[in-house]
């Protein structure tokens, strides 16, 4: 059996740490599959979606680490309008981020709960925003 | 640091009136964005504030003759101000030339009580040289109303540049010095026509919505700093400039901070960021030509 459910996230700042473990869980929860494992996938090329654990200290320093390795102000290919888009094209470092960070999580889904330890939490990571973002969480299993 | 204010935007894809399926597809098809999709009020609130955005001018687009309709409505303008007031400062579009252009307009001033005229000759296709434009220039001055006029390179696609051109505005700003005229863009690539225009003409204002070629903090490098001198905007112009971002199509965010970041005199970016802005609408009369 499969559960596909989508939500959305009105992201508020630039970057952004955005706690979703709670959520996902209650989608799990929802889903009515009492053991697999559970996808969650965000539907955008300059966010991610990592595991970590939830401390304020380490929230800075995620932030701090990804912007020295892409610097807003670096010098990038992806600088230009996109005929494509009817748009500007300015956002390689959410998209070098995104890179880093990945597109996806996945967790054990054991007795109709999803599985993880006390510091494993579930960001959705910003990197371009203010935006409205979707996430899927996906949970296949019986 | 007074208001910021972003003089050249649109509400051509908010949620509260880009409200149907075809609406969206038209408001697509004229602008060309075609992955950005309609954005909720709250999302476009979050991008103000995460940018320090106090106010933004919002202007409809009359395409009567071209289109037979319009991207946006003054009603629906007068409505965003009302619900946001904010947020939003409008600012009425009308087809120079439909025949009761000069009615429409006249309505939006007083009726509406919209605060400038925003034109796109490119889009609506017309010369701004053309004799229907003066009955037009005659409700702006009668109501003391500015007028914005998208100038040089559009990021739209399907028109002619032609008509974007700043020198079809010389006349027009020698014949009616009081009529305060914003060409947007810079004019690029006609930049050095509008700072020859700008120069002499001090009822001829620009804004900062250019479509640039790297990113927006290099391509304000490479036009305000090698293409123009260096001080040019800082020394001659700090009265004339307006920060504008042209959204949607352009980065808002991206745009007010490199405008932030220009070696201006603090005093300078904050005529550019609000009081040019300010001024022009007419809200500050006071600060006319302090510079004289």
């Amino acid at each position: 059996m499969t559960s596909v459910q989508t939500f959305t996230i009105q992201t508020t700042e630039y970057n952004q740490f955005i706690l979703i473990t709670e959520k996902v869980e209650e989608l799990v929860r929802k889903s009515g599959i009492k053991n697999g494992v559970v996808f969650v996938i965000t539907n955008h090329t300059t966010t991610g979606i990592t595991v970590n654990e939830a401390l304020e200290c380490l929230e800075d320093d995620f932030k701090n680490f990804l912007a020295r390795l892409a610097p807003d102000d670096g010098d990038y290919n992806h600088a230009r309008f996109l005929m494509s888009y009817g748009a500007m094209a300015n956002n390689a470092p959410g998209h070098l981020k995104s890179l880093l960070c990945g597109n996806h999580c996945i967790f054990n889904v054991i007795e109709g709960e999803l599985k993880r330890r006390f510091a494993q939490e579930i960001y959705f990571c910003e990197f371009d925003g203010p935006q409205e973002r979707g996430i899927t969480v996906t949970v296949m299993g019986d | 640091m007074g208001l910021t204010i972003d003089i050249n935007t649109h509400p051509y894809l908010f949620s509260d009136v880009c409200d149907t399926e075809e609406k969206e597809r038209f408001a697509i098809e004229i602008t060309g964005l075609y992955h950005s999709g309609v954005g909720s009020m709250a999302s476009q609130f979050a991008r103000l504030d995460c940018a320090k955005i106090d106010r933004c001018v919002l202007s409809p687009l009359d395409l009567t003759t071209t289109r037979g309709r319009w991207l946006n409505t003054n009603e629906e303008v007068k409505t965003l101000e009302e619900k946001y007031p904010d947020r939003f400062i409008g600012f009425a579009s009308v087809d120079p030339r439909r025949e009761d252009a000069a009615e429409v307009l006249e309505d939006a001033f007083t009726r509406l009580g919209l605060k400038g005229l925003y034109i796109f000759p490119a889009l609506q296709d017309f010369n701004p040289k053309e004799a229907y434009m003066k009955p037009l220039f005659e409700v702006c001055l009668k109501y003391d109303r500015p007028i914005i006029s998208d100038c040089g390179c559009s990021p739209y696609p399907g028109l002619l540049t032609t008509y974007a051109h700043p020198m079809l505005w010389e006349e027009t700003a020698l014949r009616y010095p009081k009529l305060r005229i914003c060409l947007t863009r810079f004019g690029w690539p006609w930049n050095r026509e509008v700072c020859m225009l700008m120069l002499r003409y001090r009822n001829i204002y620009t804004d900062t919505s250019i479509i640039y070629l790297d990113d927006s903090r290099q391509m304000y490098h490479q036009m305000f700093e090698v293409d123009m001198g260096p001080k040019w905007i800082d020394r001659g112009f700090r009265h004339q400039v307006m920060f504008g971002s042209g959204d949607p199509g352009l980065e808002q965010i991206r745009q007010v901070n490199a405008i932030r970041a220009l070696n201006y005199r603090e005093s300078t970016l904050e005529n550019i960021l609000g009081k040019n802005a300010l001024e022009f609408m007419g809200f500050e009369k006071e600060m006319r030509w302090v510079n004289d």
